[in-house]
């Protein structure tokens, strides 16, 4: 998938955003924060997570997201999040 | 203006939740949970410990095995074992065995969603992140009677045989559970009881001699040097045996005489202030236990009163009260009873709470018995019994 894919959804951006403030989640959680419905959370949740941006830990049926530390992109969406919040704040 | 000066150095030294670095006339038992669970840096994952301690309200469950997991994280830490101590307040999480879990695996995420599962799930995603982390868990659980309550064997069952689910796998739980009785377990079945009994460790309650060790050390770290006597410190110490040898009593009752002392700007905590320090824990003597005393016992007990004010001492010898009395009788144009009968008065106050007796140490010649007002600070209880003799007088002329 492009950036331009991947950056075009309102929704997966919230998505990076709140993982992005507060590290880990399950999918309820953050459909319930970004007032989504469950079933598209969890479909962009999975587009995130093909990309290598994002994995998951299951924990019997509860699923905590995070961003995956090992992705070079997702460690540039994290700079460019802090980069952004830092400049707005200013 | 005058420079606010206050008795205190470091008062958060007094506080319920400060973890001193001694306890003391707890080492031995501090000694003994560290070799219960010594294991844990030798032989992680092979075994898990199960310990109870018991005691009455402040004999130091509570700081005994919050240091007890302070000194053991550090060990571990120099060891590179990835170890916890976690303690929890059952009665905080209204003893359900899911919130105490839940807040467990917290610690390690602190998102981590607080519905969806039963406690049963909750036991293995802990066990789980354990795993995960490679970590391992001493977890005491803090009044543990109201885990028993809510959940009854069930609960503790399945605390205790954690590995029974998961054979071959490390052993990552330890507890140590602290209870005030240990009859609060007689509910349990057996099978739960033969494996929480193993290991115990009982508190006996402090002596006043160690009441007056523990805040005397209290004090040395608390408060600026010399704004504590020995007079007050006895008579805190004293208050605090008679609370079942409570230190935590003694601790919270020696901050507010400070507080008071500091209040008032004397730069010393006097034994008036812990006298108002106490009253204003408890309620004060009851008025009608005053207003039924004969017109002596009231003249009797108002001398102490003066006496206790007058003088920045804790204790009274008898023959100085007798004497506050006998001013107090010409005040009131009346003859003063005889020592006899003054002594049955003190029995008499002393069993209603009012005074508090006791034997002085052995000084050169003989013993002799000293009073103190327990509870009562000696101004208010000059001004209730003025008050009532007033009332009294008056009456009588009409």
């Amino acid at each position: 998938m492009n950036i331009e894919e991947v950056f075009s959804s309102r929704l997966r951006m919230k998505i990076l955003k709140v993982l992005a403030q507060v590290g880990e989640l399950n999918v309820s959680e953050i459909a319930r924060r970004l007032r989504a419905n469950y079933k598209t959370t969890n479909e962009h949740l999975k587009i995130l997570e093909d990309e290598g941006i994002i994995l998951h830990k299951v924990f019997g049926r509860i699923r905590l997201y995070r961003f995956n530390e090992h992705s070079p992109k997702a460690k540039a969406i994290q700079d460019l999040m802090e980069a952004w919040e830092h400049a707005n704040k200013q | 203006m005058r420079l606010y000066r206050s008795v205190f150095r470091d008062e958060t030294k007094l506080d319920i939740n400060y973890v001193p670095y001694g306890l003391p006339h707890r080492e031995g038992e501090l000694r003994l949970l560290m070799e219960f669970f010594s294991f844990i840096l030798k032989v992680q994952g092979r075994m898990a410990q199960r310990v109870l301690i018991t005691g009455d309200v402040g004999t130091g469950k509570t700081v005994l095995s919050q240091r007890f997991g302070t000194n053991i994280i550090r060990e571990a830490d120099k060891r590179g074992t990835n170890l916890r101590y976690v303690h929890v307040n059952c009665r905080e999480y209204r003893g359900s065995l899911f919130l105490i879990l839940h807040h467990i695996v917290s610690i390690f995420y602190p998102n981590f969603p607080s519905r969806g599962y039963s406690a049963e799930e909750l036991l293995r995603i802990l066990l789980q992140v354990l795993d995960d982390q490679n970590t391992y868990v001493i977890l005491t659980l803090d009044e543990f009677e109201s885990l028993i309550d809510r959940e009854g064997s069930e609960a503790v069952y399945k605390l205790t045989r954690l590995q029974e689910i998961r054979m071959n796998k490390p052993q990552r739980v330890s507890l140590i559970c602290i209870l005030r009785n240990l009859r609060a377990i007689d509910c349990l079945d057996t099978s739960t009881r033969s494996t929480l009994q193993s290991n115990i460790i009982r508190l006996e309650r402090y002596s006043e001699q160690q009441l007056m060790d523990i805040l005397s050390d209290r004090v040395s770290m608390a408060f600026k040097p010399s704004t504590v006597p020995e007079d007050t410190l006895s008579l805190i110490a004293e208050l605090a045996f008679s609370e079942n040898g409570n230190a935590r009593f003694g601790i919270e009752l020696l901050w507010r005489a400070g507080k008071y002392a500091d209040a008032e700007d004397l730069g010393i905590v006097t034994p008036e202030c812990a006298r108002k320090a106490v009253s204003s824990i408890y309620a004060v003597m009851r008025k009608s236990d005053l207003a039924s005393l004969s017109l002596h016992e009231k003249l009797f007990l108002l001398g102490m009163a003066r006496f206790f004010k007058e003088n920045e001492k804790a204790y009274a010898s008898l023959k100085e009260v007798e004497q506050a009395y006998a001013v107090v009788c010409e005040e009131f144009d009346t003859q003063p009873q005889s020592h006899t009968q003054l002594w049955k008065y003190l029995q008499m106050l002393s069993a209603l709470g009012i005074v508090q007796k006791k034997v002085s140490a052995a000084e050169s010649r003989g013993r002799s018995t000293l009073v103190y007002l327990p509870r009562v600070p000696a101004h208010e209880l000059e001004k209730e019994l003025s008050i009532i003799l007033e009332k009294e007088g008056s009456a009588s002329q009409s």
